[in-house]
């Protein structure tokens, strides 16, 4: 289908409206910037294979709910699972790696990064949390690369 | 900016240049951000949606089978992660919110009346306002800023390409009949 000349010139006036009216905004310009030093070179990357949020229907957890949300990553055969508590406007983690091992676990998140150890079972938790996205980088006591987690809105 | 361009932007990134990934960000900032606004999420949602998208770039610039079409790549991310905010958050506004029309900064709503000078510009989006909603999301993609692809709008909704084209049409006669004449 051709596009009619008015139907540019109309599609054009909007778009003018709509940066007026809903423009990206700047501070979120400048995180989308500042992304880029997140990179990580020469991990391995786990992807987020399970969200209770988004694929448990059968619970239909609602963000922000007295329940814990559940979150499990994977990189090969390492399975990393998150659940995640809400206090008020905090966010706490409780993480276990399996299989278990100890691990310098890099919490990454808007406002910083936490570092932690996880124990010889694994195991490893942190609180006072920002609400935002966050992602682990787990340094396995092992020889192999980082594992670094996909990033997710907590 | 065709998709050569980009190809060779989101090459450069992948290699660490911090500028290549700056004018990523500056062409495609605004097509992330009007799929959040196309999902009609709340503020806090669209500003996670956007920043986890871009966060997810930044992971997976060295690994896209197709840097070329990073910019449906961005779309496709952004979409699930608004649809997945959707349905978990109780932030969402309806239809007809007034807060459909906030910017992200809570502190610091812009309201239409002050941004829109001229009569036509109103009577514009007031028409806008009254489309039926699958041709609201499609237009919010299709005016993002700069100009988005097909490709980028179809990612977004999970469409064919070649249904945006028509459906354009189709909202914007629409649009025309909602105008005073």
């Amino acid at each position: 289908m051709r596009d009619e000349p008015a139907d540019t010139e109309l599609t054009e006036e909007l778009r003018q409206i709509a940066a007026r009216i809903e423009p990206v905004p700047p501070r979120l310009l400048q995180a989308a910037v500042e992304a880029f030093t997140w990179r990580t070179i020469d991990a391995d990357l786990a992807e987020l294979v399970f969200d209770s949020l988004a694929d448990d229907r059968e619970t239909a957890l609602v963000r922000g709910s007295q329940h814990d949300r559940l979150l499990s990553f994977r990189a090969g055969d390492l399975a990393i699972e998150v659940e995640v508590g809400t206090a008020g406007s905090a966010r706490s983690l409780i993480g276990q790696l399996d299989p278990p091992q100890r691990a310098t676990v890099d919490i990454r998140h808007s406002g910083g990064v936490v570092t932690l150890q996880a124990d010889e079972l694994g195991r490893f938790s942190a609180d006072s949390l920002p609400v935002g996205p966050v992602s682990l980088r787990c340094a396995l006591a092992g020889t192999g690369p980082p594992v670094v987690t996909e990033w997710v809105p907590i | 900016m065709d998709s050569d361009e980009i190809g060779v932007l989101a090459k450069a990134a992948a290699g660490g240049d911090a500028a290549a990934w700056a004018a990523l960000v500056e062409r495609f900032s605004g097509l992330i951000w009007s799929v959040t606004r196309a999902y009609r999420l709340g503020s806090a949602d669209a500003a996670d949606v956007f920043q986890t998208t871009w966060l997810r770039l930044a992971e997976h610039i060295g690994r896209l089978d197709h840097p070329e079409y990073v910019g449906a790549w961005l779309a496709t991310t952004a979409r699930r992660e608004a649809l997945r905010m959707a349905r978990a958050s109780t932030r969402v506004v309806p239809t007809d919110d007034e807060t459909v029309f906030d910017t992200g900064q809570a502190a610091d709503p812009t309201p239409e009346q002050a941004v829109l000078d001229s009569e036509r510009a109103h009577q514009l989006w007031r028409a806008f306002r009254q489309l039926p909603d699958r041709c609201q999301m499609l237009l919010r993609l299709l005016i993002a800023a700069p100009a988005p692809s097909y490709a980028e709008v179809a990612a977004a909704i999970d469409r064919p390409i070649g249904s945006i084209g028509p459906s354009r049409a189709r909202c914007l006669r629409l649009l025309r009949e909602l105008l005073p004449a």
